[in-house]
């Protein structure tokens, strides 16, 4: 197990050293000029090559790309990850103020997922191809197909012609007010929650009806175990791990997908906050706010792996 | 000088033709206290009041605006999401009434004069006025500021320093007059404009020692404003309170301002406002805003904005150096399906060469018996073709590369040009569409054949954007064109002071730039603002862009 765990943490390891180089490498030869938007327009347009000098060198772009990326490194190892571009304000404190948000999304999404899509998978499976496998075997395909960034959109115009209501404006944390704070993060959670649910209704469906076929369900239904039970306790949890992978890869998708649906709702979380960057190419904020992702997508599916033994006893790390 | 007048006296607001006609008048008593002043006992008792009597105090007004400015410094900026947050916490040398817009009054300068060669501004300061950290605002702290926006060290850009290329030195007399001596004469109209910019807010002479001249991350730096600074979250709020001991008793009336950071045209700006999460929202899209104006108990509002949105040539390429070619181009263009094309995104409005709404302008009913302004293209149209045949370019262009800003007017007003251009001119163009940053890089290096943005001018007055626009070697002047009668022309209007003369070279430019394009006028911007009926003193319907009236000291709430 140890062994196993050190041979995974290593991996992890290079996987974000060669994400950080990617990314680092990548924001410094695209094109465009980053000037652009610290200047505006009219500023950028007056702009003489001694002045550009001055603040490339000010902004400590003017060093070699191995300086640049080793400063990058301790600006990480300090706990501070390097300041904005512009406004000189910490990435950590952004992640901080904003993370917490994006988080709550992540997770509640995810757990809408399971309880949406888990039920509707169990119900399908159970009853193949009778109406109501129908039903939702069409609303699993359609909420795979409708574009998170679209039914957000729809959702806010709703909320507000019908209901003449917006969620707040301001980031709103759970600890300081928990009903704002859900009314931020729900509709967002909605959206990439139904979608990922639609995900797991469908797996969870395809794995069960190859699990309901085994010898041991025959032999428990042969017992006389009532259908739920033999269902829910026999051959749920073996139909549970692809699901639990998929989820893991979903997650991902969630931190993908959150930055479109917390634009489209205007939450004020790290998904919008990465938008704004990438528009403005700040590029300290966009190197961070990446290589934080990163680190998410590999702890989580290093976790979902490690939950696999806990899952199914016969499996076995070495 | 210029001849402000007292609240008490003003029954309706002053036209810009009136105030230029003052101007003229007031000219012949240069030196003399201005008409308002003469007869009181101290001329600093100009102090700026509402203008209905019934204005109280109190109440926080939540404004609506792009509040995410990529630095702090407002005099290096060109954005509203400096001035719109900002503003407020600032003062200038002069400044536009907010009651209408247009008309200059004193602000930390109480009166002026203009020495009669024109060379020569004094303004003579108010005494007792204190920054929001305590200290006194002297002549050092306008000079320092001054000095700055006409001659910023390296690595400090001002884009406003052209406007002041004629100031050659800024004297400071004593601690509460400031003189600034010209090179050469420049229209007192322009000169006045440039200092009441809404852009050169006054700071300290120690904030700036102390930051070496550089402010773009200090982020609460000490103004004389009628707001001071208490809290401010990136990218959301930011927060500020009334400043008690503002110079200008019973000024600010609000006790608080909620700067909410609600990007232009967006629907979270417009769904904030319609939700009632905003007081007041400011460059709103025209459907929330058609649907604002829909509304019991809301006011939307229109203005000009200091805008133009163009299409450029590369003129270093063949076609382009022929003007006839860059002509036929521009007949073949029909702006006012332009205009419709893009009405649910952004208010346009259909214009030439020089501000369409600027008195010196040709008059839009006549405007629009030219070519190329027609609501029926044809004509325009034929005249493009025959353009062309005659320019060897009968059978059309072929792939030229057509860059685009990835901005939604940008996108939507290229497929249409294409079209247009397709269709009545058989030139054919490949859109590439590329980040703002990578636009100017592509402008800047010639890597284009046609390429669509906007620009902004600080003034009206033609004599600012004439040079930043059109001029030769213009930062922005991105087609890198050259006329010289032209640049004659606009030389020559920099430095005539007499408006009648210089309004009579209008006329010309615009006939030049009709025949030799420096660009193809797509469209000028307008501004959509909208507020509940419970916010007063806002009068956004004269205002000339949105950046020289932002500071909220008039406005109050019932």
């Amino acid at each position: 197990m140890q062994k196993y765990l050190l041979r995974r943490g290593l991996f992890a390891l290079g996987t974000v050293i060669g994400v950080s180089l990617i990314v680092f490498v990548v924001l410094r030869i695209l094109p465009g000029d980053p000037l652009v938007a610290l200047l505006g327009v009219e500023g950028h347009a007056k702009m003489t090559p001694a002045d550009r000098a001055v603040i490339m060198k000010d902004l400590g772009f003017s060093d070699s790309l191995p300086v640049q990326y080793g400063r990058w490194l301790r600006d990480i190892a300090s706990g501070q990850l390097g300041k904005s571009f512009f406004r000189g304000d910490t990435v950590r404190d952004l992640i901080l103020h904003r993370g917490p948000l994006s988080a709550e999304i992540a997770l509640l999404a995810l757990v809408i997922s399971w309880l949406v899509g888990l039920p509707v998978g169990i119900l399908s499976a159970v009853r193949p191809n009778g109406w109501a496998d129908a039903i939702t075997r069409f609303l699993s395909i359609l909420f795979i197909a409708i574009p998170g960034f679209w039914l957000s959109m729809l959702l806010v115009l709703a909320l507000l012609f019908w209901f003449g209501y917006k969620a707040p404006i301001l980031v709103v944390q759970v600890w300081e007010n928990p009903w704002q704070n859900l009314q931020i993060i729900l509709g967002p959670a909605i959206v990439l929650g139904l979608a990922q649910g639609a995900y797991i209704a469908r797996m969870s469906r395809s794995c069960l009806l190859e699990v309901i076929r085994e010898d041991y369900v025959r032999t428990a239904r042969a017992k006389g175990a009532v259908e739920r039970a033999v269902v829910l306790r026999h051959a749920l949890p073996n139909a549970l791990l692809p699901v639990i992978t998929i989820s893991g890869v979903l997650l991902g998708f969630v931190l993908g997908g959150s930055v479109a649906v917390e634009q489209a709702f205007g939450v004020p979380g790290l998904g919008r906050a990465l938008v704004t960057a990438i528009i403005e190419r700040d590029i300290i904020v966009v190197q961070n706010l990446v290589l934080l992702y990163a680190l998410i997508f590999v702890a989580v599916n290093a976790l979902v792996d490690l939950s696999y033994a806990w899952l199914d006893p016969r499996i076995r790390y070495q | 000088m210029a001849d402000p007048v007292p609240h008490k006296a003003r029954k309706s607001p002053v036209s810009r033709r009136s105030f230029l006609k003052t101007l003229g008048v007031a000219s012949a008593t240069v030196g003399a206290a201005p008409a308002f002043l003469r007869g009181r006992a101290d001329a600093q008792d100009f102090h700026l009041k509402a203008v209905d009597p019934a204005a109280k105090a109190g109440g926080t007004l939540r404004f609506g605006i792009l509040n995410a400015p990529a630095h702090f410094d407002v005099h290096q900026s060109g954005t509203i999401a400096n001035l719109g947050p900002q503003a407020p916490m600032y003062d200038l040398l002069i400044r536009r009434d907010p009651r209408d817009g247009n008309t200059i009054i004193p602000d930390l300068a109480y009166k002026w004069e203009v020495a009669p060669d024109g060379k020569k501004y004094t303004f003579h300061l108010r005494k007792g006025v204190k920054f929001h950290d305590g200290a006194e605002m002297t002549s050092a702290d306008m000079k320092a500021t001054y000095d700055r926006i006409v001659r910023p060290p390296k690595g400090v850009v001002i884009p406003r320093s052209s406007l002041f290329t004629a100031v050659g030195e800024i004297v400071t007399p004593d601690p509460y007059t400031i003189e600034f001596r010209l090179t050469e004469p420049r229209p007192r109209a322009f000169m006045l404009g440039a200092f009441a910019s809404g852009w050169n807010i006054v700071v300290r002479k120690k904030t700036l020692d102390d930051n070496q001249g550089n402010l773009r991350q200090v982020m609460n730096f000490p103004g004389t404003g009628p707001f001071r600074h208490v809290s401010r979250k990136d990218k959301e709020v930011w927060i500020q309170e009334r400043n008690p001991n503002y110079w200008n008793k019973g000024l600010p009336y609000l006790d608080k301002l909620e700067i909410y950071n609600l990007p232009p045209f967006s629907p979270e700006l417009g769904s904030s406002f319609l939700s009632g999460k905003v007081d007041y929202a400011r460059i709103m899209d025209p459907v929330s805003w058609r649907k604002a104006k829909e509304m019991p108990g809301v006011t939307a509002t229109a203005m000009n904005q200091s805008v133009i949105q163009a299409y450029y040539f590369n003129m270093k390429r063949k076609p382009f150096a022929d003007p006839r070619v860059r002509r036929a181009l521009h007949l073949a263009t029909d702006r006012h399906v332009l205009v419709d094309v893009v009405k649910d995104t952004a208010p346009m409005q259909v214009g030439g060469f020089v501000y369409p709404f600027h008195e010196w302008s040709t008059p839009k009913a006549e405007m629009e018996k030219r070519l190329g302004y027609q609501k029926d293209p044809k004509a325009a149209i034929q005249e493009a073709k025959k353009l062309m045949a005659a320019a060897g370019y009968g059978q059309g262009l072929k792939n030229l590369d057509f860059v685009v800003r990835d901005i939604a007017t940008f996108k939507l007003w290229a497929v249409a040009i294409q079209a247009m251009l397709k269709e009545n001119l058989n030139v054919e163009t490949n859109l590439r569409v590329v980040q703002t940053s990578q636009w100017f890089d592509e402008a800047a290096a010639g890597n284009f054949d046609l390429a669509i943005s906007a620009v902004v001018s600080s003034l009206m007055d033609p004599s600012d954007y004439f040079t930043a626009w059109y001029g030769k070697n213009g930062p922005q002047n991105y087609s890198g064109w050259t006329n010289e009668e032209f640049h004659s022309l606009a030389h020559n209007l920099e430095r005539e002071v007499d408006e009648n003369k210089r309004k009579a070279m209008i006329p010309r430019a615009e006939a030049i730039m009709e025949n030799d394009p420096p660009l193809v006028p797509v469209a000028w911007e307008q501004i959509y603002d909208a507020f509940y009926n419970r916010v007063h003193g806002q009068n956004a319907t004269k205002f000339f862009g949105i950046y020289d009236v932002t500071r909220w000291d008039t406005v109050w709430m019932s």
